[in-house]
């Protein structure tokens, strides 16, 4: 946004005012008039296609979500009123649906431990790649492969990576065809991460524990989500002029002296638009935890993020529910971008 | 303290004095005393003895050792960790390739295996006849054609799209301009699922699902690219126009001949970004289409069986049931999916870059 605002294209406000000058003559009137038709012109395919598929339905979201018993197919609803979002938030919704409170949990734990974790990460990284020269080239390519991958099969492979095989007996025994898995293997450890793994388990034989579950998908957000900072980073700690850091050198300033006071303020505008982004992108997230989790989302839908709440209600034709579910997205939405503005205020120090 | 170190670097690595030249002649001026004054409080915390002693040429040399080495561990630290990080993040693609082609019983070894021991091709041609909902779903080729021609016409018609509407935004006056603008933007302040809902909703109403058209409209317009062309569009300048005017150019002409050619290198990143985006929709397809007319990332959720082959038999002699999943053969299907994705970044990294560190969002 501030971007855009900078640039404030000059040539075009010379236009304007020319278009605004007294001294037009009537042919050239008409031209210009003809000229602001054209405009329009060009617009009208992408307008079209915003009043049906963008205005319209933030505009019916809002509304819809209060009709109580709102059946999307024949436009019926019972009356109007509060009642979708206080079930929503009370968890009051019938049968085979998710919990929101839940999903709003899982979802508030993945992006503010993921988020920070990655970008403090990314940091590290870019400062280590910025400070060598040889096969520095090498190093960039390399980090920079998970950035361009399809969140639902890279989940599924995450889940190969924590997965567990096997009934409790042949795990305990070590019977072949039973593993515990790479992870488990690597760090010694006999967790069943995701708690999907095996179709043989009975009903309660599951050693899943929940904070496991969190585990698996922070690690694989920190992993996604790190490319793209180190990227930034990496490019916002190229153009930091060399000067000063010669001139705390010349002050004796230790290495991580250097790192907080010099390096960080100076791409701090670069740190806060990760954040924001991080949080933004981290609110929304769905594909990756049904690639790890598949479509369930874990077990009913305990792993369930607010994307994937909405669609739940939507599969159950309960769409309500799904309406006030994706306003109230919204709001915290609204919220978490408000709190970010304040905080980035005060914090960043913008050139 | 700086220059010390940019000496001791330069004995390191010879070829600095090539890239900082004037750094070197400060150095030849300055070196002397910098040193004298650094060694100053190290004679002093070394004790009272040595208090008056003025630093040695053996002094000298002692502290240049000391840096370089701590220069030198330093450095085998970085690379250490950027090692180790490299290798986490290429990790998950080396697991998915290896394991795309291991038997399943040797994935399910007790202590995985990082090296297949066998491999087994088969597990691709298994795959490619399977879909992603037991018997009666679309098979693979049918999904990529979908993928393919979906992703064809809404990226073309996308990119049409968008270049019409930023020139009308960044060269065009007409009444509403700003204001219309603004309300675009303002969209992007929207998360897209509340416009999911409805969206579903209205094209269920019209009839659309189980079609192409309905994976293709909805996502035509993309505010974001037509905020980034109409950018790049107002960074040419307005004397082109005039004199495109004077030659006697349409605003279209111009468009076409002057505006499109010279952002090119904006368009090629629209158009990769919005077919990768296409490649990986999965929430939308998988809402308004049955198996036949989804997409290919749809595909990937299925649970991969070991199914019985035309010819009757089964790759496992039905060690492995009808409903139980198998990695590796999951495992293949991802490679297949993730390949062009790969392919894509390795041959367009520069454009894809370019695109999407501005908007933080993949595809």
């Amino acid at each position: 946004m501030a971007e855009f605002k900078n640039q404030t294209p000059k040539d075009v406000q010379a236009d304007l005012v020319i278009a605004d000058g007294p001294t037009l003559t009537k042919g050239e009137k008409a031209r210009r008039a003809l000229r602001s038709q054209s405009g329009w012109l060009f617009m009208i395919p992408a307008l079209a296609l915003m009043a049906v598929f963008t205005f319209y339905p933030i505009i019916a979201a809002f509304i819809n979500s209060f009709k109580v018993n709102y059946s999307a197919m024949t436009g019926s609803f019972d009356k109007w009123g509060f009642e979708n979002f206080i079930r929503v938030l009370k968890g009051d919704t019938g049968t085979g649906g998710a919990s929101f409170v839940q999903c709003l949990v899982n979802t508030l734990v993945f992006t503010f431990v993921s988020v920070p974790l990655s970008t403090l990460l990314a940091l590290l990284i870019s400062v280590a790649l910025n400070s060598i020269k040889a096969v520095q080239k090498a190093y960039q390519t390399i980090l920079f492969l998970p950035y361009l991958t399809n969140a639902l099969a890279m989940g599924a492979v995450f889940a190969t990576f924590f997965s567990v095989i096997g009934t409790k007996t042949q795990l305990e025994t070590g019977a072949d065809g039973s593993t515990w898995g790479l992870v488990n293997l690597i760090l010694g450890t006999k967790i069943d991460w995701t708690g999907i793994t095996s179709p043989h388990w009975e009903i309660g034989e599951a050693l899943s524990i929940p904070w496991a579950k969190y585990i698996v998908v922070i690690v694989y957000e920190v992993w996604s989500g790190l490319p793209f900072k180190i990227l930034i980073l990496f490019s916002a700690l190229q153009s930091i002029n060399k000067q000063y850091y010669d001139a705390a050198k010349v002050d004796g300033a230790s290495r991580s002296t250097v790192l907080w006071k010099i390096t960080a303020p100076m791409i701090s505008p670069q740190i806060s638009y990760l954040l924001v982004t991080g949080i933004m992108g981290g609110m929304k997230q769905y594909s990756a935890i049904v690639g790890i989790f598949g479509v369930e989302m874990g077990m009913d839908y305990d792993m369930g993020t607010m994307v994937g709440y909405l669609y739940r209600y939507i599969e159950l034709g309960q769409t309500g529910y799904a309406f006030a579910g994706s306003l109230m997205l919204f709001i915290i939405i609204m919220f978490i971008t408000w709190i970010n503005n304040m905080v980035t205020k005060k914090r960043t120090t913008y050139k | 303290m700086a220059k010390k170190k940019t000496e001791t670097e330069q004995i390191v690595t010879p070829e600095e004095q090539v890239v900082l030249p004037q750094d070197s002649e400060e150095l030849a001026v300055e070196s002397p005393a910098v040193v004298a004054e650094e060694q100053a409080p190290v004679v002093e915390n070394s004790g009272s003895v040595q208090f008056e002693q003025a630093p040695t040429e053996f002094d000298v040399e002692r502290q240049l050792k000391k840096q370089k080495t701590q220069r030198i561990v330093k450095d085998v630290f970085v690379y250490i960790f950027l090692t180790f990080c490299a290798l986490l993040a290429f990790l998950p693609f080396y697991w998915m390739v290896m394991s795309s082609v291991k038997t399943e019983p040797e994935f399910r070894e007790a202590v995985p295996t990082f090296f297949p021991k066998t491999f087994q091709w088969g597990n691709y041609s298994l795959v490619l006849h399977q879909t992603s909902s037991g018997n009666n779903g679309g098979s693979f080729g049918q999904i990529l054609i979908n993928t393919i021609v979906v992703g064809l016409l809404s990226t073309t018609l996308g990119v049409i799209l968008t270049i019409l509407t930023a020139y009308a935004l960044a060269r065009m006056e007409f009444k509403g301009k700003n204001i219309l603008f603004a309300v675009m933007l303002a969209t992007m302040m929207i998360p897209g699922e509340m416009y999911t809902l409805s969206n579903y909703i209205v094209v269920a109403k019209l009839g659309w699902t189980d079609s192409y058209t309905v994976l293709i409209l909805p996502f035509l317009v993309s505010v974001y690219y037509i905020y980034l062309l109409r950018n790049n569009f107002m960074q040419i300048p307005n004397s082109l126009y005039q004199a495109a005017k004077v030659d006697g150019l349409s605003d279209l002409g111009y468009l076409i001949k002057v505006m499109v050619p010279l952002t090119a290198p904006t368009l090629i990143s629209i158009t990769l970004l919005k077919f990768i985006g296409t490649w990986n929709s999965y929430i939308w397809p998988r809402l308004v289409n049955t198996e036949n007319w989804q997409m290919i990332t749809n595909w990937v959720t299925g649970g991969f069986v070991d199914r019985v082959q035309a010819d009757g038999s089964t790759m496992y002699d039905g060690l492995y049931g009808q409903s139980e999943s198998l990695n590796t053969l999951k495992m293949a299907a991802v490679c297949m999916v993730s390949a062009p994705l790969f392919v894509l970044f390795l041959t367009c990294r520069k454009y894809i870059m370019r695109g999407v560190s501005k908007s933080g969002t993949k595809g």
